[in-house]
């Protein structure tokens, strides 16, 4: 017998991974907190339960936001992995270039460039849009702004993937993705403010270090955390897009109709489909969410899409309802560690969703793989047939 | 009740202002400028979403 608030599933089986809302759906009512003894782990199911716990990092330490020993130790002293006050510090830093107010300056070229992506790929009637758009424009976008190319660019895939698939449990996927990400952390090691571009913001990292801005061997670090967590979860939430116009083509007409809605449709793809599915914190003292207690020094997982299906907090969570504007989503996280990037990626996927609602009139999904992924959940492939263009 | 900003915390991200155009705005520079500090009434509802929507945790209400 397992008790109430215990659950015998492995929450990185295959078929989860793939399909997890079910699973997320049945956690969810058996409590805010459940058990997870195969997983060693504490899960958080609730919208509440996960909110307090992500605006609380003196309860919930950064210090194991992975899930296994080698990635924790890996992370020590990036923004990410660490706690106020050394956390405010880091994080000022990196997110220096990542405010709205400084890629304000971007917007035009990502915009143009998204435009000029849909329309080819619109008028070849059909294509595959994971390869020709979800990876080929967040790759494009970031190369620019760090200011690299070659085969750099060629490898940035497999590396960001990489990336997020060692924050796992030490399963298989995770064992063959750490020289992968040794390859990422290597070039962002030994990487130059000569190899980068003139102009771009890597560069202008690199210009901070120079003049004494940020201490010294910093810029390596910083580019580090921008592709290890910026690239993967761009490409997921992209892909997801496109696939759910193809499932709702009645809410891809209200954003042709209105295009004030690119922002509420993509909080609502990024509500309905998270794409990093857990995240790891550690609990530093005993505490009790709902009647359930976590006990001191236990790892933590944090589900943002069970959190964003609670019925508690958004009515009929299961619907697909752009018009619902979830701004309060748990996808980018939230409070001290709150996705440093989201300013980028909203400027991308809103100017893909314009350029969709724009360009297409209307798209049929002809076939979809997923792919098993320890954190990111994406699609592998989803061709579109029968594109028609606006 | 007052709306009081962590200045530093604060990156821009300007959801505060979807929430409550009429008690704060994003200054040219992208700077958040609370218009009006101190709250009541319906104003103090526009507040508590403002504070409620901030990605970072950057805004919060405490006694006046
Ligand atoms: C749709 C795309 C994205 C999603 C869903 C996403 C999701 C997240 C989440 C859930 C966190 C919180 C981690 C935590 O609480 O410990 C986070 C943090 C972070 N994200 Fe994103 N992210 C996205 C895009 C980006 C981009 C484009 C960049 C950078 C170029 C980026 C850089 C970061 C950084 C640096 C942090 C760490 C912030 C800190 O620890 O203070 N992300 N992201
Ligand atoms: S939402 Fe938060 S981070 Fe954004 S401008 Fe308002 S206070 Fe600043």
């Amino acid at each position: 017998m397992t008790a109430p608030t215990e659950s015998d599933i492995d929450i990185w089986d295959d078929r989860i991974l793939v399909d997890p809302y079910p699973t997320y759906a049945s956690l969810r009512e058996q409590a805010a907190v459940v058990h997870l003894p195969k997983n060693d782990l504490y899960v958080l199911t609730r919208y509440d339960a996960i909110r307090d716990a992500l605006g609380d990092p003196e309860t919930f330490s950064s210090t194991s936001i992975g899930f296994n020993l080698m990635v924790n130790e890996a992370l020590q002293g990036t923004s990410l992995a660490s706690d106020p006050p050394t956390h405010t510090q880091l994080r000022a830093t990196l997110s220096q270039n990542l405010t709205p107010r400084a890629l304000r300056g971007l917007k035009v070229t990502i915009d143009e460039k998204a435009d000029k992506l849909v329309a080819e790929l619109a008028a070849s009637g059909s294509f595959e849009a994971i390869d020709a758009l979800a990876r080929a424009f967040p790759i494009e976008i970031v190369a620019d702004l760090i200011g690299f190319s070659g085969h750099v660019k060629d490898n940035m895939l497999r590396w960001g993937q990489a990336a997020m698939q060692v924050i796992g449990p030490l399963n298989q996927r995770t064992q063959e993705s750490f020289p992968i990400a040794g390859e990422l952390y290597g070039w962002c090691s030994s990487v130059t403010a000569d190899d980068l571009a003139p102009g771009s913001i890597g560069r202008g990292i690199f210009d901070a270090e120079t003049r004494g801005d940020i201490p010294q061997g910093s810029a390596g670090h910083i580019i580090h955390q921008y592709l290890g967590a910026g690239v993967d979860t761009t490409i997921a939430s992209i892909g997801n897009i496109v696939a759910l116009f193809g499932r709702h083509p009645e809410q891809f007409e209200l954003v042709r109709e209105n295009p004030d809605l690119v922002p509420a449709a993509f909080a609502e793809v990024l509500r309905y489909w998270a794409p990093v599915h857990i995240w790891g914190r550690k609990a530093t003292r005993d505490v009790e969410i709902d009647g359930v207690t976590i006990p001191a020094g236990a790892q933590v997982g944090i589900l943002f899409g069970a959190g964003n299906r609670d019925p508690r907090h958004y009515g009929n969570p299961d619907s697909f309802d752009i018009i619902r504007n979830p701004v309060d989503h748990l996808s980018f996280g939230y409070g001290p560690h709150g996705c440093a990037g989201q300013g980028l990626a909203k400027l991308e996927a809103h100017a893909i969703i314009e350029a969709l609602a724009r360009r297409v009139k209307s798209l049929t999904v002809s076939g979809e793989l997923r792919e098993p992924s320890n954190i990111t959940r994406s699609f592998e492939k989803l061709n579109l047939e029968k594109v028609v263009s606006a | 009740m007052r709306i009081e900003l962590d200045r530093p915390r604060c990156e821009g991200h300007g959801l505060c202002e979807e929430a409550a155009p009429q008690l704060m705005h994003l200054d040219d520079d992208g700077e958040l400028v609370i218009d009006v500090p101190e709250v009541d009434g319906p104003d103090l509802d526009a507040a508590r979403s403002a504070v409620r929507v901030c990605p970072v945790a950057a805004l919060r209400l405490a006694a006046a």
